[in-house]
């Protein structure tokens, strides 16, 4: 009887499971998988002076730059990105923290970052932000020889939005249009070229 | 030119009495026979006179004639064409050695077996080294630590200078060429009964050259440079001889740091060596040395209003007593012994103190014929120290004839290279940039002044690490070859070399500044390796013609970026805007600076009816990497590498009425340049020389 009854109740369960399963799947909306070109992230100052100038914003639900003071995800100014969750640094013109966003910086290609590892997301904070600035600390390499910032192989930025959904981004160029080999003496720089992945669906931490 | 007069009366007049003493022994005919079986034996290898081609080591020499056939007159041209040697730009404007894809720091460098000194930053300049005096270039490859102590980590470079002959000798070289360097050596021996004296001057000059885009700084600046040498010896009695080697070295070059900042920059240099040798009996024989040497730079740069912006100083010097025996058992087994002490002390700008350096040392080997097959070489040697952990340093070689054609060679060695001055003693802050590097011993008491200064932003790596001493950079090497005579016009040989090399000294950020920059200081970091093929062979069909050919396969890694690669860690992106991909081990192309391929091919070819003798030989290194282009942190195959390339050098000679000999030629005949990767090619070169021979 026993045995009966404990078949009975895995069939049960499994069936709940999977059931579940396939209304989730019916529901759920597509990721997104997207390029952004020439996103232009100005400052003012810089190089010793103090830095200002508004954030570019960008949200990832519109896929793109945004002047809402509430729904945006990241923001850009020179090669700073912050996240729109936790504290300012306080520097100049760094807009209000309205969200939950969050970030961290995983070793890995686009296809190989394929799960968040929410333990390691962290949000902006008075000591810093979640994506390090500094050359070779978070995304970029600054070579002084020829005053070049690349982005650093193998950097993917995993983010959390400011609505609790997950993106990664991959950034591919600081120069405008992207050029195959820029020149920092001849080339536009403080234009983002990056690729990235958008869950839109809640709570779902794979892309 | 600061030329002391003192020493330039003094060489005059050992060539006046040289000349003069002469006059009596005129015509005493030329023992040609015993420079012939010289240019066969070489004392390098076992500190005994041993025959190159019995040696269980791969060994090489280099013979006066070979560098006069190719009108060489800096050692750093004479070296760059061996198989398996290259000659590197080191950014102290220096040529230096790499051997067995050593770095040329583990490369000892000795005229007369004793060590040369004055690295500033590592690199020993062999520009420095003229080859007007040499009777030849002695090269042993692979750790030799066992005889020669720190620093005989890759192999050891032997500079053997003339020994006067019976009579009266005396030789003029002069070599003019393109940038208008010209070469001037004279030399004048005698020897008569117990008494032999010898002197040589040499003097280098040249208006350098400029391969970059800004005509007020040139990649090398004018220079001017006297060599002189002189060598007395005597035998007290029939066993027992007394010898004294004089030389010195001086140098003036201009030096520019910009348009509004120029100065000059001068080398001084001096080397003694005294020498005694007795002969107890036919089994005893023993030698004391004492040698002396300093090497001191002084530089400096004004600004256009005259004033003084910035003077830097180098005074190194070195005393080394050492006494060494040679025990002779028997036929078969023959004994070394050494026991001696190495005095250093170094002045420097940027130094926290005068460093003193103390190392005594004894060594021993025994060298055995086991049967007529069988030669063994077993030898060690132990090195004390006042700053380093004390080093023992076995070696073992053996070389095995299966016939008179073939024999097999092997050798196991461990090498070391004791921390130097700078990686001790650096107190050094760049005032312009920000940053600043501590050599390793100074790190607590600096970061502290900086931290009372306010200038240590936070500390990336506790002071206490450095509690524990320095190591001493340390290798085992292996060399497993065969000589394979062919026939007796055809000669083969081979040699496999492995290097493993630990504790590998390499700066790290220690510290952020205030200021943005960082504090940086020397650690053990990495383990690295080298490992390749050398093959040389040659073939000589009858007097008047010989062509040969070397290659050298390299492979030269890091052993944790070895396991960074095979873990996946390493990424990098085909063009700098395209989507990152991770590399796999096969990427990993190795060190900076080492090219996978080297080679050489030499053809010596002599006309006697017409008294002349050429050569054309050409030099290839594929292509390396001298930096990581693409910022992963690691030299890949997705770095822009600097292509390889092949340098072509020709060379005729024709001898005029038997005392003279008069030359042409052109080095890098195609005019290769690479400006901003190869700095010390200056492109084609163009001379003529003049020798005359008594």
């Amino acid at each position: 009887m026993k045995t009966i009854k404990l078949l009975f109740l895995s069939i049960f369960l499994i069936s709940i499971v999977s059931c579940s399963n396939e209304d989730d799947n019916t529901v759920l909306l597509e990721v997104q998988t997207e390029t952004v070109l020439n996103l232009h992230a100005p400052q003012i100052g810089g190089q010793g002076q103090p830095i200002s100038g508004a954030f570019t914003k960008f949200s990832f639900e519109t896929g793109t730059v945004t002047t809402s003071d509430t729904n945006w995800d990241i923001a850009f100014r020179g090669t700073t990105i912050i996240v729109n969750g936790g504290e300012s640094l306080g520097t100049n013109d760094e807009p209000v923290r309205t969200g939950n966003a969050a970030a961290y910086i995983a070793n890995g290609t686009m296809a190989s970052v394929t799960e968040v590892d929410t333990d390691l997301l962290i949000a902006d904070s008075t000591n810093g932000y979640a994506i390090p600035s500094g050359s070779g600390n978070g995304w970029y390499l600054y070579n002084p020889q020829l005053f070049l910032v690349t982005p650093i192989a193998g950097k993917i930025l995993v983010f959390r939005t400011h609505d609790g959904r997950y993106a990664k981004v991959e950034i591919l160029s600081y120069y405008q249009d992207a050029p195959e080999n820029p020149n920092a003496m001849v080339d536009e720089g403080r234009y983002y070229t990056f690729n990235y992945v958008y869950q839109p669906n809640e709570d779902v931490t794979t892309f | 030119m600061s030329l002391n007069k003192n020493n330039l009366t003094l060489i005059f007049f050992i060539f006046f009495i040289g000349r003069s003493s002469a006059q009596e022994s005129s015509g005493t005919p030329k023992d040609s026979l015993e420079v012939e079986s010289l240019s066969e034996v070489l004392i390098t290898g076992t500190r005994t006179l041993r025959q190159l081609s019995s040696l269980p080591l791969p060994a090489q020499i280099i013979s006066k004639k070979q560098i006069q056939n190719i009108n060489s007159v800096r050692l750093s041209n004479v070296l760059g064409e061996q198989t398996g040697l290259i000659t590197v730009p080191d950014f102290g404007g220096g040529e230096g050695i790499q051997l067995q894809g050593l770095d040329s720091q583990y490369t000892l460098i000795l005229i007369d077996g004793v060590p040369l000194i004055g690295r500033l930053a590592g690199t020993l300049d062999l520009n420095r080294i003229t080859v007007g005096n040499i009777q030849q270039i002695e090269v042993v490859k692979g750790a030799s630590s066992s005889l020669y102590g720190s620093e005989a980590l890759g192999g050891v470079v032997n500079i053997i200078t003339e020994i006067p002959k019976e009579g009266l000798d005396a030789e003029i070289n002069y070599r003019q060429s393109s940038f208008n360097t010209s070469d001037l050596s004279t030399s004048l021996s005698h020897k008569k009964e117990q008494f032999s004296i010898n002197g040589f001057l040499n003097r280098f000059s040249s208006d350098g050259y400029n391969l970059g885009n800004n005509p007020a700084i040139n990649t090398v600046e004018p220079f001017e440079n006297y060599t002189l040498n002189t060598k007395i010896g005597y035998e007290l009695s029939e066993k027992t001889d007394a010898k004294i080697s004089l030389r010195y070295f001086t140098q003036n070059q201009d030096f520019v740091a910009s348009e509004a900042l120029r100065g000059e920059s001068d080398i001084n240099e001096w080397n003694a060596l005294l020498l005694f040798n007795h002969e107890f009996n036919s089994k005893w024989q023993s030698t004391f040395e004492f040698y002396t040497t300093r090497y001191k730079t002084n530089e400096f740069l004004d600004d256009d209003t005259g004033n003084r912006f910035s003077d830097n100083f180098f005074n190194q010097l070195m005393i080394r007593p050492e006494g060494r025996a040679i025990f002779k058992l028997n036929e078969n087994n023959e004994f070394v012994g050494g026991i001696g002490l190495t005095h250093e002390t170094l002045d420097r700008t940027n130094f926290s103190t005068t460093p003193l350096f103390n190392a005594p040392y004894i060594y021993a080997q025994w060298d055995a014929h086991l049967n007529d097959q069988l030669n063994v070489i077993v030898g060690a040697r132990y090195d004390s120290h006042n700053e380093y952990e004390s080093q023992l340093s076995p070696k073992a070689a053996l070389r095995y004839e299966v016939n008179n054609k073939l024999a097999i060679k092997g050798s196991v060695g461990y090498g070391f290279k004791a921390p130097d001055f700078r990686q001790l003693y650096f107190d050094f802050n760049n005032t312009t940039v920000g940053y600043t590097v501590l050599g390793y011993n100074v790190v607590e008491e600096a970061i502290a002044n900086l931290q009372n200064q306010g200038q240590i932003a936070n500390i990336l790596v506790p002071v206490s690490q450095f509690d524990s001493a320095l190591k001493a950079e340390s290798s085992v090497s292996f060399n497993l070859g065969f000589d394979y005579d062919i026939s007796s016009s055809v000669k083969l040989n081979v040699n496999a070399f492995r290097n493993n090399i630990n504790n590998l000294i390499d700066t790290q950020i220690i510290a952020n500044k205030t200021n943005g920059q960082n504090v940086f200081s020397y650690f053990n970091i990495s383990e690295v390796y080298t490992q390749g093929l050398e093959f040389n062979a040659s073939w000589k069909p009858n007097n008047e013609l010989s062509i040969s050919g070397g290659y050298q396969l390299l492979y030269a890694k890091d052993k944790e970026a070895e396991a960074a690669f095979s873990n996946g860690e390493v990424f990098a992106r085909q063009s700098p805007t395209s989507p990152a991909f991770q590399l796999s081990e096969n990427d990993y192309f190795g060190l900076l600076n080492r090219s996978r391929h080297m080679a050489n091919f030499k053809v010596f070819y002599n006309l006697p009816q017409w008294k002349l003798s050429t050569n054309l030989r050409v030099v290839y290194r594929s292509k390396f990497g001298l930096f990581d282009s693409n910022g992963n942190g690691y030299l890949d195959n997705f770095d822009s590498f600097v292509e390889g390339n092949a340098v072509v050098n020709l060379a005729v000679n024709k001898t005029l009425f038997d005392k003279y000999k008069l030359g042409i030629g052109a080095d890098n005949l195609f005019n290769f340049t690479d400006a901003p990767n190869i700095p010390n090619v200056p492109g084609r070169i163009i001379y003529a020389t003049l020798n005359f021979q008594l």
